[in-house]
């Protein structure tokens, strides 16, 4: 086995780290091997990323850049190739930090069989909660996802959209300080989407942190607070989102009632001084633009491959 | 049926004396060693050296310092209910139908006219649960876990505080939960087809004139006759019917109104557990010395020795703790046998072989007189003997006592048994003849039977959940259904490895093929070093084998259900082994499958 593909030696210690720092990875990458060993596929490349307390963090990406497997990698379900993750200072392979976290799969894989209450009741038992706290905690989650009316129907029979629903009710039972949510919008109505924003922005003003992966560019957009943008396995941006939405070459003013006549001086005056006029209108670059911009040069498929 | 004579041992006899935990810890150790080398070879492989080998230790300190501590019961339950709906709601419970659809069309394959009617239908009810509970379990453990990997539910499980070891003994214990509901309604359906199969009446059809003889109406196809006995005051009172179909009635009459009216009991004999106290085999060669074994009459593997007729060969029985109180009071000494004869001249054909049957206190002293006896083949044959009766002491005649004269201080009596046919053999084992201590319930016998088949479900859940943390669905039931098969089928193979059959080990055998020698002959290669190193390579595989193939359950000898069929009490130390043994693979199973699913990843693809 080559030298570069070993993890370094962990210390059984736990590092230290900033108490201010939820997620922290460091040279985190994975390849994937086929059953002989042979590598196949280098999903995750040196990721270095910290989440902070009480932001909203963006993972964005397009299929296959990566974002799925930083996600599991963080929860301990899949092990890393090289480097190590910690989540509230812990291993990533140490389960005693799920108590904190609550986690939204891409499609919530829930058990079928099971109806909403007894849903939230099982997971609820996972986290050894006392029978009451799962009745009052489910009661209230089943109405706060606005399931009260299916809350004894078997999930088999539930929508995609109600089903992303459970699944958010499920990864809030315990409460958590870090939610993880892999495509949270994916399968909802725009009411439900808009909806699952709003509710993300407010538990991150409750003080949570949210670790979310989205290609939704118009989530990611309106609600987070930082972005790491992967494509291929690699980091390609990070950083707050307005700024990287910034414009640098374009200054947008902002004033009410011009006339015509005084936003003609204005343009007359910009040409004078050696500007150039794009509009005078407000200029807006969106998330989309920005995130074509990185991705443009090559798509996925094109994944280089090392057999 | 026969009762091995490992089967008569006590609870501890088996753990302490015959090393029963010694073995378990010899294989417990030898697994966790060669565990340990796979490991850390897999580990190496892929790490390096030193760092394969913390790897592997990390597990086993992760396992002993985190997981198995903060293993909760909450969880495992929470993961237990969840195995045990899923069943349900997979409709496991249409297994409980064909049951009950088979045992209504029982009468249509199962012969009602049979000599032993309760024997067929013991056989059948419990082979039938058997066989459907074994399925059941098998499918149920092997696709549960894959399955769930696949769907990516078990996603949802680990990002939670669940421990793989809660993960494990949840499925466990909600299959072995479903199993267990399956098995108590089997059984109790059981228990009523087999008592309302075979309990039956009859009626009076005529009776002699004098109120001696007489014989019952036909009823479940067969009909005795009967013969009253007089009372005191030289009236006929009660009286019981000749043996038939394994069983006999009681016959009383009552007087209403002058009339005699006669009633019949129901039937004795049929749901038995009959609870034998075995003695210790000695046979006596023909010069009257202890043996080993008696004579071969030349069967390869016979579970009998035989000992010769007209001669001074003999078979002792020796036999602890012989009490009254053990004996309903003691009025009589009832003794069972089913010996075997074997005949070297056709003789007295109508009569059969004879034998003799003599109580002795094991100080040599006293002696009860020679009981004559013929073998009755094929079926028990009992005895019972009179607490007084005419017998010797130091040779000169007198009544004895059996419980006061020919019992020891210490509650031994010995029962000997010789052939009196010469040119005739008789053979048995040790557990051909034993004192019949009165009867056990037959229902609480039979539960006994049906937690045989409990454990053998238990152990198929353990095997089949161990196997799928890293097997697919399909592939983890083939693996579970070979140690099964090698579990019920492995007596041979066991023989091969632990060098019982003859021929040597693997590779000797391998070089005995081409060059045509016997299995019986010594290894001839015209080198001795060649042969020792051969021999030495296959002592070592042989040991391997040996430690591998009783660390697989076999499954056969948790088979109680002959026991219950043949009226057999189930010993309670036996049973006991079974549940300590069980809980071991259980404890066994449960490590192995936890070091799989530790180290898998759960969400690669």
């Amino acid at each position: 086995m080559s030298a570069t593909t070993a993890p370094e030696v962990e210390s059984p210690e736990t590092p230290e780290v900033d108490s201010d720092v939820v997620i922290e990875t460091r040279n985190l990458g994975k390849v994937y091997r086929d059953f002989w060993g042979r590598k196949k596929v280098a999903a995750l490349k040196a990721l270095d990323i910290e989440v902070k307390k009480g932001e909203i963090f963006g993972l964005l990406g397009p299929n296959g850049s990566g974002k799925s497997t930083t996600i599991k990698l963080i929860q301990g379900l899949l092990f890393p190739t090289s480097g190590r993750a910690f989540v509230f200072g812990k291993e990533a392979r140490d389960v005693t930090k799920n108590e904190r976290i609550g986690y939204l799969p891409e499609e919530s894989y829930l058990y079928k069989f099971l109806n909403a209450e007894e849903t939230l009741d099982f997971y609820g038992r996972l986290f050894d909660m006392p029978a009451e706290v799962r009745r009052e905690r489910s009661d209230k989650l089943i109405r706060m996802v606005g399931l009260n009316n299916a809350r004894r129907r078997q999930l088999r029979e539930y929508s995609k959209g109600m089903t992303r629903r459970i699944g958010l009710a499920q990864a809030l039972i315990n409460e958590p300080d870090l939610l993880i949510l892999d495509e949270p919008t994916t399968g909802m109505d725009p009411i439900g989407s808009r909806e699952m924003k709003d509710l993300i922005i407010r538990l991150r003003d409750e003080g949570k942190t949210i670790l979310l992966c989205s290609h939704q560019l118009a989530d990611v957009q309106d609600v987070c607070d930082r972005v790491a943008i992967l494509h291929l396995g690699e980091l390609r941006e990070l950083g707050r989102v307005d700024e990287l939405l910034k414009v640098r070459d374009v200054t947008e003013v902002h004033a009410k009632g011009l006339s015509d006549e005084l936003k003609g001086k204005i343009a007359e005056l910009i040409r004078n001084e050696g500007g150039e006029v794009v509009t005078i209108d407000n200029p807006t670059t969106t998330m989309e633009e920005l995130f074509l911009d990185i991705v443009q040069d090559d798509r996925p498929g094109s994944r280089p491959s090392a057999t | 049926m026969r009762i091995e004579e490992n089967q008569m041992w006590g609870y501890f006899e088996w753990l302490i004396f015959k090393f029963g935990l010694l073995q378990g810890v010899l294989v417990v150790f030898a697994l966790a060693l060669l565990g340990f080398i796979a490991c850390y070879l897999v580990a190496m492989a892929r790490y390096g050296p030193s760092e394969g080998f913390y790897h592997v230790t990390r597990v086993i300190y992760e396992l002993l310092a985190r997981d198995l501590p903060g293993t909760s019961f909450n969880r495992v339950y929470a993961l237990g209910k969840l195995a045990f709906q899923e069943a349900i709601r997979r409709r496991v419970l249409v297994i409980m139908a064909v049951f009950i659809v088979g045992l209504l069309f029982a009468g249509w394959f199962l012969d009602p006219s049979s000599e032993n009617v309760a024997r067929l239908y013991i056989s059948f009810v419990m082979t039938g649960t058997s066989y459907l509970i074994l399925l059941l379990g098998l499918f149920l453990s092997c696709f549960s876990l894959p399955a769930d990997i696949k769907s990516k539910t078990v996603q949802t499980i680990t990002t939670k505080p669940v421990r793989p070891t809660e993960i494990i003994l949840g499925r466990i214990l909600g299959f072995t939960a479903v199993g267990t509901m399956l098995i108590l309604v089997m059984g109790i359906l059981s228990y009523i087809f087999v008592v309302r199969g075979v309990v039956h009446d009859h009626g009076v059809k005529d009776v002699s004139a004098d109120g001696r003889l007489g014989s019952t109406t036909v009823d479940a196809r067969h009909t005795h006759s009967f013969e009253m006995v007089p009372g005191e005051d030289g009236n006929y009172a009660e009286g019981t019917t000749d043996e038939q179909k394994g069983h006999r009635h009681v016959v009383t009459v009552r007087e209403v109104n002058g009339e005699k009216t006669y009633e019949i009991g129901p039937p004795q004999g049929l749901l038995e557990a009959r609870i034998p106290v075995f003695g210790e085999l000695t046979i006596f060669d023909r010069g009257g010395n202890p043996t080993m074994r008696g004579l071969n009459v030349g069967y390869e593997s016979e579970y009998q020795s035989y000992i010769e007729g007209n001669s001074l060969m003999a078979a002792e029985w020796t036999f602890d703790n012989v009490y009254p109180a053990r004996f309903s009071g003691g009025d009589t000494l009832p003794i069972e046998m089913s010996l075997k004869a074997f005949r070297t001249l056709k003789g007295d054909i109508v009569t059969g072989v004879q034998g003799e049957i003599i109580l002795r206190n094991p100080n040599g002293r006293i002696e009860s007189e020679r009981r004559p006896f013929v073998v009755k083949e094929f079926s028990v044959d009992h005895i019972e003997i009179p607490r007084k009766l005419p017998g010797s002491q130091d040779g000169v005649p007198r009544e004895v006592d059996i419980f006061d004269d020919l019992v020891s201080e210490d509650g031994q009596l010995q029962v000997v048994v010789r052939c009196t046919d010469g040119g005739q053999y008789l053979g048995m084992a040790v557990a051909d003849l034993y004192l019949r201590a009165g009867n056990a319930n037959f229902g609480w016998n039979m539960f006994k039977g049906f937690l045989g088949i409990w454990m053998q479900m238990v152990l198929i859940i353990c095997l089949g959940v161990m196997f799928s943390t890293f097997l697919s669905g399909p592939v983890a039931m083939v693996a579970t259904l070979t140690s099964l098969m090698l579990g019920f089928f492995g007596g041979l193979a066991l023989d091969v490895a632990s060098g019982d059959a003859p021929g040597g080990g693997p590779i000797e055998s391998l070089i005995r093929i081409p060059m045509q020698t016997g299995a019986m002959v010594d290894l001839d290669l015209g080198n001795p070093v060649l042969e020792n190193t051969v021999k030495a390579i296959d002592t070592g595989i042989m040991y391997t084998l040996v430690t591998l193939f009783q660390a697989i359950p076999s499954f056969g000898q948790f088979n109680t259900a002959d026991f219950v069929a043949y009226g057999f009490n189930i010993f309670g130390g036996l049973v006991a082994r079974h549940l300590t043994m069980t809980f071991a693979y259980f404890v066994l199973t449960s490590v192995i499958a936890y070091f799989f699913l530790k180290t898998r990843e759960l969400a690669a693809a």
